[in-house]
């Protein structure tokens, strides 16, 4: 277990040893226990267990403490906390302890809320598409099967919510946290120093941004409705999520390069069902004109979405997703040789299919991305069962597959699997 | 003043099925006792599902009522309590009348703000054998409505879908107490005339001069399943802002109305 985690819990020992009996300040503690199981289809010789990528047991823990006395309850202010205990037998029974969420939540006047801690931060439209939620991303956990919650990751932020008329304002200042990739060891992946999908031999540093002030990020977003339409703008000054570009070629360096994300979206009803479209500018400060051949460009990143439901408890929802590198003649004419040329156009679709059964306890869910320009596409599919209100089974495949090996889903398609959960509310 | 207003009133719609009250009226009146109230309201809801094999599920959640325009919009905030997986999980609805209601679900897990398209609203409410309609009301213009004869102290409505592609039911009749106005009973009948489900009121109490239904049950005799809801701690009157039915408090449920229970 890490120390914060040994810290923390003996902080909150004894807050709990503090707290008045009978005051009934804590919110009881609730959780769940969960077992997690995900067998390779194909073995990978090149990740640390050929045969399997997920074997962990699962302690989750949350509570929270509503201040009845002082300032802090004139604010109405309340103390949450989840954190996650795992055994992962991936890597040995390793132990490990990861906080979730702490954080204060506050409401000092009638038009601001103040959320101030780890917190797990989403907005925009897109489902498993991101393009103004710059937030930070667990990609690991949903390859290998992990429940949704864990494709998001916690920021430490402070976030401030306007609610003035006309419009609502929302900013978020945090510290920089990569997303999570597969980085060889257990999820294998296309590595552009080897060229080619690699493993355990991956051999490279990723560079974060240093923790000082001017590396914090900061993101923003104004948002109102007008009838039953949610239209929104977004802007966002910090870092890219993934590190693309090179800081030193031959000490296999990578970076998160700066990025500035300037977008809208619109959502509402449409046909009897819901429509969205989204879209931003994604500048890259560091490579304005795009002739750096180790710096990422600027982009632009479109989305339209409609998902309606056919009745029976029966849902369907399809995406389309369109990304274009700006200055593309620049880039391509500033590559040496042996360098790899990155296309120019991306385009993504995608469909999901939801039905529920028997009371709504048994869920079936296919989720299918498909790149015609990429010529790969990835298929999720899961089933779970509501034993009772406490007990729930999940099983589920993950199917990543792809023409070419450097494509965002073809370099994954040696991680196809299948996975099983059995999760304990409490 | 008030108080004899009311009973004014009472006595008047009491006294008007003896005038020759129509079927449209008694439908309109009968939603209006049953999901317009005061101007707002608050309660606390059981759900528990008993499915065929006996098994038994229980949904905990607080609902918050706005009324716009009584047997018109309304908007809802519904805050789950239990089981615990869903816990912190909010609710949104703007129903309209005479196109398709806005609703949005928030899963705090995620942060998740997510619109529902939801236009089927005969699908089952949080995985009971109430639907959406039982819960938030049906509009008493989808249907034709038709006075049958009286049974006891029941007026007896029969309601035929104006649009029967957008339900799984044939028709319905409402059992509408001839003296509070409340719709007692309500059978629903499938194409071949088949008695499949059934909904009861079990208790109405008398709540700040507002008769009140505090228990129901519905049964899918298809399934074989049935559940009984009870209303607790049901207020009116409390004097919510139409701002509490937006993205701000289901980020954050308003705390003054929904208590975090252990």
């Amino acid at each position: 277990m890490k120390k914060s985690g040994v810290f923390f819990f003996a902080l909150l020992a004894a807050a709990l040893l503090f707290a008045k009996p009978g005051r009934a300040e804590w919110t009881g503690l609730h959780g769940f226990a969960e077992q997690a199981f995900g067998l390779r289809l194909n073995d990978d010789k090149l990740t640390k267990r050929k045969t399997y990528n997920m074997l962990e047991q699962r302690l989750q823990l949350k509570s929270s403490y509503v201040f009845s006395q002082g300032p802090l309850s004139r604010w109405q202010g309340f103390f949450q906390w989840k954190g996650d205990f795992t055994l992962d037998e991936y890597f040995g029974e390793k132990t490990d302890f990861e906080l979730r969420e702490a954080f204060l939540n506050l409401n000092p006047e009638p038009f601001l809320d103040m959320k101030v801690g780890r917190q797990v931060l989403t907005w925009g439209t897109g489902d498993y598409l991101f393009i103004n939620d710059v937030f930070p991303k667990d990609y690991v956990s949903f390859y290998i099967g992990r429940d949704d919650e864990y494709l998001k990751k916690p920021s430490d932020a402070l976030r401030l919510s306007f609610y003035p008329q006309p419009a609502n304002v929302d900013i978020v200042i945090s510290r920089f946290a990569p997303n999570d990739m597969p980085e060889g060891d257990r999820l294998s992946f296309f590595d552009p120093f080897q060229g080619q999908i690699a493993g355990r031999t991956v051999d490279r540093v990723l560079l974060e941004p240093s923790r000082q002030a001017e590396n914090l990020e900061y993101a923003g977003r104004i948002y109102r409705n007008f009838a039953s339409t949610e239209a929104a703008l977004y802007v966002f000054r910090g870092f890219d999520k993934i590190a693309r570009s090179y800081k030193n070629e031959a000490l296999r360096q990578l970076y998160y390069e700066r990025q500035d994300v300037f977008g809208a979206s619109l959502r509402g009803p449409f046909g009897g069902g819901v429509a969205s479209v989204e879209g931003a500018y994604v500048r890259s400060p560091e490579d304005p004109h795009g002739d750096n051949r180790l710096i990422e460009n600027s982009m632009v990143k479109l989305m339209a979405g409609y998902e309606k439901d056919l009745g029976g408890d029966l849902k369907i929802g399809f995406q389309y997703y369109y990304e274009q590198k700006l200055d593309y003649g620049a880039y391509a004419r500033s590559l040496q040789p042996g360098d790899f040329l990155w296309d120019e156009h991306r385009h993504l679709l995608t469909q999901r299919l939801t039905k529920l059964f028997k009371g709504q306890t048994v869920a079936v869910s296919l989720f299918n991305f498909y790149s015609p320009s990429d010529h790969d596409g990835y298929l999720r599919l899961s089933v779970s069962y509501d034993l009772s209100d406490r007990w729930k089974l999940v099983a589920g495949a993950n199917l990543p597959w792809g023409e070419d090996d450097w494509t965002e889903f073809g370099q994954m398609k040696k991680n196809k699997n299948i996975y099983f959960r059995a999760r304990l509310s409490f | 003043m008030k108080k004899i207003l009311t009973a004014m009133a009472l006595f008047l719609a009491a006294a008007m099925p003896a005038l020759g009250q129509t079927a449209d009226e008694l439908a309109l009146k009968a939603s209006e006792m049953a999901y317009y109230q005061g101007k707002d309201g608050k309660s606390g809801v059981s759900l528990v599902v008993t499915d065929a094999r006996g098994r038994t599920r229980r949904r905990d959640m607080t609902i918050l009522r706005y009324d716009i325009q009584d047997n018109g919009e309304q908007k809802y905030y519904v805050y789950f309590h239990k089981p615990s997986d869903v816990k912190g999980t909010a609710y949104v609805v703007w129903k309209h009348a005479g196109k398709d209601d806005d609703r949005w679900l928030y899963l705090p897990a995620l942060d998740l703000i997510r619109r529902v398209a939801a236009s089927d609203k005969r699908s089952s409410f949080v995985g009971t054998t109430f639907t959406y309609e039982d819960i938030s009301g049906r509009s008493p213009d989808r249907d034709h409505h038709e006075l049958l004869e009286a049974e006891g102290d029941f007026h007896v409505l029969k309601n035929t879908p104006k649009d029967a592609g957008q339900v799984e039911f044939a028709s319905y009749k409402v059992w509408v107490d001839k003296n509070t106005f409340i719709p007692m009973k309500a059978e629903y009948y499938d194409a071949s005339g088949k008695a499949y489900r059934l909904i009861e009121v079990l208790e109405v109490e008398d709540i700040q001069g507002h008769k009140t239904i505090v228990k129901m049950k519905a049964t899918d005799r298809n399934s074989g399943s049935s559940t009984i809801a009870d209303f607790k701690d049901v207020v009116y009157d409390i004097g919510l802002k139409a701002d509490i039915f937006t993205e701000r408090y289901l980020r954050n449920p308003p705390r003054q109305w929904i208590k975090e229970g252990p």
